[in-house]
């Protein structure tokens, strides 16, 4: 076969014909495919016009009201990128820019690292273990607005139980909520303990995933325990653990609820994230423009570091 | 083969009918987004919306669903469904609302939200209502409400109660501490140093997620000393000598340790926790305070207005409506069911549901709301006092106020640095002034 004919083969063969097909199959099964693909089209169609309409209408419309300076009733005058000049020339953007930051960071490797540790001790015999994995999804599980009601019980006033534990073992007066760099504090830690349980969930599948007969492999070759960890158990989850991370930093960089409900983004905007920032600059105080720019601006950012981390998972994939 | 074995539903026909659903899904869609004021569809009998708020104890809504439920509508006029509104957001809620056309076609709400919608032209204005209540209702309103209603089109909604702000004691703390109910500022610093002395709060108020009492009580201080908001140009004027030292009048409540160190993130809950493990035996709260704290309401007692350091008196009130929206199955519905629901309301303050006091001197002078003590202070020693938002500027209300400073986030935010007791009286001013000045809408 001369090189020529192998191309012309390969060709056909792309093409979905064998080697010694004819013409008039080829073009029977183009037409199916053809036909097959027009009707997977029009399948989709209907999902695909409502996918529109409920989705990109109002990101289209939200990005309308960013360059108008109306409000939600009347859009206003066209101001162009305006919104968006002023809004990063805030400090306040700035200050709810670093807590969301830090809030993230916190939230996402806050969780994941107690949410492998405890995956990882699941895998132990422990009596009752499916009960332990039940209790330990409840904070996953319960509505936010009922946790942040309990948080809130738990510190709110002096009385309060934690606040009385911490007098009790020489913290002094320690106000939970009222006292900025606490109410930091306090709200990180809401976050990671309203997200360990999605961690953990994530975690145990992929460390069940993970082939036993490597760590006999390795223990035969005389690896301790922190070796195990860090040469085979980490880089075998590492996929898992990036689509985590992705998914955790999405929830985290757009979490209202937690920090709303546990402290309105207060005392005096100290854990007011960019989303709380968004939410209030639209509807408390009416500005639309500025506060649906802030959320751009977000989501700019969001896809920007979600792009970043998905190439490190095909990176771990190729490795 | 087997694909189409499935009788006469071909792929054709799973299309078509996809399609048809879609299609109807969006007209449907788009019949309830033009839709008007609550109107129920079905047939030929409409109906129309009342959103009400929370304005007293559960036994408020059980009241006032049932006044609501008994109207019965004259021919071709909608009945009207019922509706609470939570406070938690509900500046969102309305605009949202408003926005997108699913306005209800009557509806209380904040007590600035008519301005800011007639602003906005989506008010039905209430000259006509008051006209077919000449020689009756109208003239049944206290003294000079109506005016707080007015705008340069007409009267933007109709009064309904007046939310006040007053101070309350806990009068069994007060006399284990030996305090006697101030008068003035410095009779009141004395009575918190004595209320200090038995590890209880002089200064009790809250100020966090949600709650907007704080900022009301210190705006109430700064109207105390003659100050306010707003000057007679109804712009915001917050740097004023009146201002300055009202707040510094508060810090040095807040220094001295009158007011809980976890106040400025206090919710309404909290707050009133505070009063029911009496740990608050003098605060500053709404009319409706009683209704919230349980087994401590007997104990409490609505103080007298102070007189601030230069003489003066004065707080702060809101004048709280009932608005008709412009979008509403009938104007006439709208202006037949408040006529009404005015002419039936009166149970929802005799039956002491919790809701504030009331508009008509008719209700005020019932046995069940003037026997009450507090009531008859805050109708006698506080009412004359007095001021809206708008003060010393005005006493009416106006749109920018619902824009610069009822519910906004400079608000709370200053009322937490205060609270905080970490900046000076005239930075705090002067960073409010600088922060609402850009919410001005012309």
């Amino acid at each position: 076969m001369s090189t020529e004919s192998v191309t012309r083969s390969l060709q056909r063969a792309r093409n979905g014909v064998g080697v010694g097909g004819g013409g008039a199959p080829v073009r029977q099964r183009r037409n199916k495919a053809l036909n097959h693909g027009t009707t997977f089209f029009f399948f989709a169609l209907p999902s695909l016009f409502l996918l529109l309409l409920l989705n990109l209408y109002p990101v289209i419309y939200a990005g309308f009201q960013s360059v108008h300076n109306g409000d939600l009733i009347d859009p206003g005058d066209f101001i162009g990128l305006h919104n968006y000049l002023t809004v990063l020339q805030t400090a306040d953007f700035w200050r709810a820019a670093r807590f969301t930051v830090i809030f993230t960071i916190v939230g996402v490797f806050g969780s994941w690292a107690i949410g492998l540790g405890i995956a990882l001790l699941l895998r132990t015999k422990i009596p009752a273990n499916p009960v332990f994995k039940v209790l330990l999804l409840l904070p996953w599980v319960v509505p936010t607005v009922v946790s942040a009601t309990a948080w809130n019980w738990l510190v709110a006033t002096p009385q309060a139980p934690l606040p009385v534990i911490a007098k009790a073992i020489g913290f002094g007066d320690v106000s939970f909520l009222g006292d900025p760099l606490a109410a930091q504090v306090l709200v990180c830690i809401f976050k990671v303990w309203i997200s360990f349980p999605f961690m953990m969930m994530m975690l145990s599948s992929a460390l069940a995933a993970v082939d036993t007969n490597v760590y006999e492999a390795s223990r035969v070759d005389g690896a301790g325990t922190w070796q195990t960890f860090t040469r085979i158990t980490l880089p075998m989850i590492s996929r898992t653990t990036y689509v985590s991370w992705i998914l955790m930093t999405i929830f985290c960089v757009n979490d209202f609820p937690t920090i709303y409900l546990l402290t309105g983004g207060g005392p005096v905007n100290a854990t007011q994230s960019l989303v709380v920032m968004a939410y209030q600059t639209v509807f408390a105080n009416q500005q639309v423009g500025p506060g649906v720019a802030i959320a751009f601006i977000m989501t700019i950012v969001l896809v920007i570091v979600s792009v970043v981390l998905y190439r490190q998972i095909r990176k771990a994939s190729i490795e | 083969m087997a694909q189409q074995s499935g009788g006469a539903f071909t792929r054709r026909t799973f299309i078509g009918v996809a399609g048809g659903v879609a299609a109807s899904t969006l007209l449907a869609a788009c019949s309830r987004a033009g839709g008007n004021g609550g109107s129920g569809g079905g047939g030929g009998a409409k109906s129309a919306k009342f959103w009400n708020m929370p304005w007293g104890s559960d036994a408020f809504l059980a009241e006032d669903k049932r006044i609501v439920a008994a109207y019965k509508p004259d021919s071709g006029l909608p009945s009207f469904t019922y509706q609470q509104i939570q406070w938690a957001n509900f500046t969102q809620t309305f605009q949202s609302a408003v926005a997108s056309n699913t306005n209800p076609a009557v509806s209380s709400g904040g007590g600035t939200q008519a301005f800011q919608f007639a602003a906005q032209g989506k008010i039905a204005y209430a000259d006509d209502l008051f006209d077919s209540w000449e020689g009756d209702l109208k003239d049944d309103f206290l003294d000079g409400l109506l005016d707080t209603m007015k705008t340069d089109d007409g009267y933007a909604a109709i009064p309904y109660n007046l939310d006040v702000r007053c101070s309350w004691y806990n009068k069994t703390l007060m006399e284990e501490a030996g305090a006697t109910p101030p008068t003035t500022w410095d009779e009141y610093l004395e009575t918190c140093a004595k209320l200090k002395a038995k590890g209880y709060y002089g200064f009790g108020l809250g100020s966090g997620a949600g709650s907007f009492t704080g900022s009301h009580i210190l705006t109430g201080f700064m109207i105390n000393n003659g100050g306010g908001i707003f000057n007679d140009k109804l712009e915001p004027d917050l740097v004023t000598p009146e201002n300055e030292e009202a707040i510094d009048f508060i810090l040095e409540l807040v220094h001295k340790g009158y007011s809980d160190p976890n106040s400025a993130t206090y919710t309404s809950a909290n707050v009133q926790s505070q009063w029911k493990a009496k740990k608050f035996a003098f605060g500053w709260d709404g009319a409706g305070l009683p209704a919230n704290v349980g087994p401590v309401a007997p104990d409490l007692v609505v103080g007298e207005p102070l007189k601030s350091r230069s003489g003066k008196q004065g707080f702060l009130y809101f004048p709280n409506n009932i608005m008709m929206y412009k979008n509403t199955p009938s104007q006439k519905g709208s202006e037949a069911f408040l006529t009404y629901y005015y002419k039936n309301m009166k149970t929802l303050w005799t039956k002491k549901t919790g809701i504030g006091l009331p508009p008509l001197k008719s209700i005020a002078n019932t046995p069940e709301v003037s026997g009450d003590s507090n009531n008859k202070t805050i109708l006698d020693k506080w009412n004359p006092i007095y001021h809206t938002w708008g003060a010393p500027g005005t006493s009416g209300l106006f749109a920018n106020v619902a824009y610069t400073v009822d519910g906004t986030q400079p608000m709370i935010t200053f009322t937490q640095s205060i609270l905080g007791g970490k900046v000076k009286a005239a930075d705090a001013l002067k960073t409010l002034q600088n922060q609402i000045e850009p919410l001005m809408k012309k």
